[in-house]
């Protein structure tokens, strides 16, 4: 099957464009939520949500606007706050794909591997836990998530020099907290 | 195939998508009307292809696959939509079989399989490009008598008949559903299937483009139909 590199505007109607871009990014996705969640069915679960959000929304992507991995961070980001909003179980009721009926034991050990591996970013974000919530949730997607400022706000809906401005007091607030030494990158995922 | 989460999910979401703006419109009245058009290469058909417009509702639960009391196998278009699924159902009720899901509006432009003895007939491009009620009665006949139309029947959705499959073959089934349910007011193809025995393991489905595949012409059913 040949891939088309097609952005998030174009796949909700092309199933090819469409797995090019799962395939893309369905590491980053996993890896995401696996910082944010410690068991492996939730994370399959969310998954599954994640990607069909993104079926959901794909029109609202602007190139302009910033990388397709900061529009789909934002789409991620907001799942998952949907999720907490909601209980498990209501989810899982109203999903159209259930994430963790299509897990098998081998995809479960994958998963809880990843979650351990997160573990240095998890650790991460509780040492972020005191930020007040708008500055948490950008330090949180540039020194955890590893985007770049601009995509951090892109991500968000902020602007670029509210981004900065919050940033550089998140880090500041940081430096005051001890054994935390900023600027925090545990890593790059892209 | 699928091995990993990953690729199921992907599965699941094609699914879905396939699903989606048939999801969005209201329940539709239903009319039982088909019509049947045969595909054929010259030399080389032995491929049942049927277009089905406006035959399946919109709003249908996802129906199991039932077993029936004289030993067939009932399908039902919604079930396609998770082909390993059903792979797999049929594998537990003795049967191989190889599914391809697509969206309407593309086909395999591969005859994926082996042809198996009883099968070998073929249409002339002058016959697929009849429209002499005659000629579809004869075209339809010989469609009717070979071992893939016995073996995969297109009635009540799908019906497989084992009895008339051999051991080491395989039922390869090609579906491309509309994801837009056809109304009465606005009719179109609701799904194709193609439905053919194979001698041996089929050739992976290379997806190709088809423009024509919502027409459906004056929706004329053949005689006898």
């Amino acid at each position: 099957m040949r891939l088309k590199q097609k952005g998030p505007a174009g796949i909700a109607d092309d199933p090819e464009a469409f797995e090019a871009f799962y395939r893309r990014h369905f590491d980053a996705v996993t890896r995401f939520l696996a910082r944010r969640v410690g068991d492996p069915h939730a994370v399959a679960d969310l998954t599954a949500e994640v990607f069909l959000a993104v079926l959901d929304s794909a029109h609202t992507y602007r190139p302009g606007k910033g990388s397709e991995i900061a529009w789909l961070y934002g789409v991620t980001r907001n799942t998952l706050l949907a999720e907490r909003r909601r209980s498990a179980r209501e989810l899982r009721a109203n999903s159209r794909v259930a994430g963790r009926r299509l897990l098998e034991s081998d995809d479960v050990a994958r998963l809880e591997d990843r979650i351990d591996a997160e573990s240095p970013a998890r650790r991460a974000m509780e040492a972020m836990a005191g930020l007040p919530e708008n500055e948490r949730a950008l330090m949180e997607l540039v020194a955890v998530d590893g985007l770049s400022p601009a995509e951090a706000a892109a991500a968000l809906g902020i602007r670029q020099g509210t981004a900065r401005v919050r940033l550089h007091r998140a880090r500041r607030a940081l430096q005051r907290i001890p054994g935390v030494v900023p600027p925090l990158v545990m890593e790059g995922q892209r | 195939m699928n091995d990993t989460f990953e690729d199921r999910l992907l599965a699941a979401l094609k699914a879905d998508m396939a699903a989606r703006p048939a999801r969005a419109t209201a329940p539709r009245r239903v009319t039982g009307r088909r019509l049947f058009a045969a595909a054929g290469v010259l030399g080389v058909a032995a491929a049942a292809a049927v277009a089905v417009p406006m035959a399946i509702g919109a709003d249908t639960p996802a129906y199991a696959l039932t077993k029936n009391a004289d030993g067939s196998i009932n399908l039902k278009i919604r079930e396609f939509r998770d082909p390993d699924q059903v792979e797999r159902d049929l594998a537990g009720m003795g049967v191989t079989a190889d599914i391809t899901y697509l969206p309407l509006g593309k086909w395999c432009g591969n005859l994926r399989i082996t042809p198996v003895q009883g099968d070998n007939f073929s249409f002339t491009p002058e016959e697929i490009a009849s429209k002499d009620p005659a000629v579809k009665a004869r075209m339809r006949k010989r469609l009717e008598s070979s071992i893939s139309y016995k073996a995969i029947e297109p009635r009540n959705g799908i019906t497989i008949h084992p009895e008339y499959i051999k051991p080491g073959q395989v039922v390869v089934i090609d579906v491309a559903e509309n994801p837009v349910e056809p109304t009465v007011d606005n009719p179109g193809v609701s799904w194709q299937m193609r439905g053919m025995l194979s001698a041996g393991p089929p050739e992976p489905c290379q997806i190709v483009d088809q423009p024509g595949a919502s027409e459906i012409g004056d929706a004329t059913p053949p005689p006898g139909s």
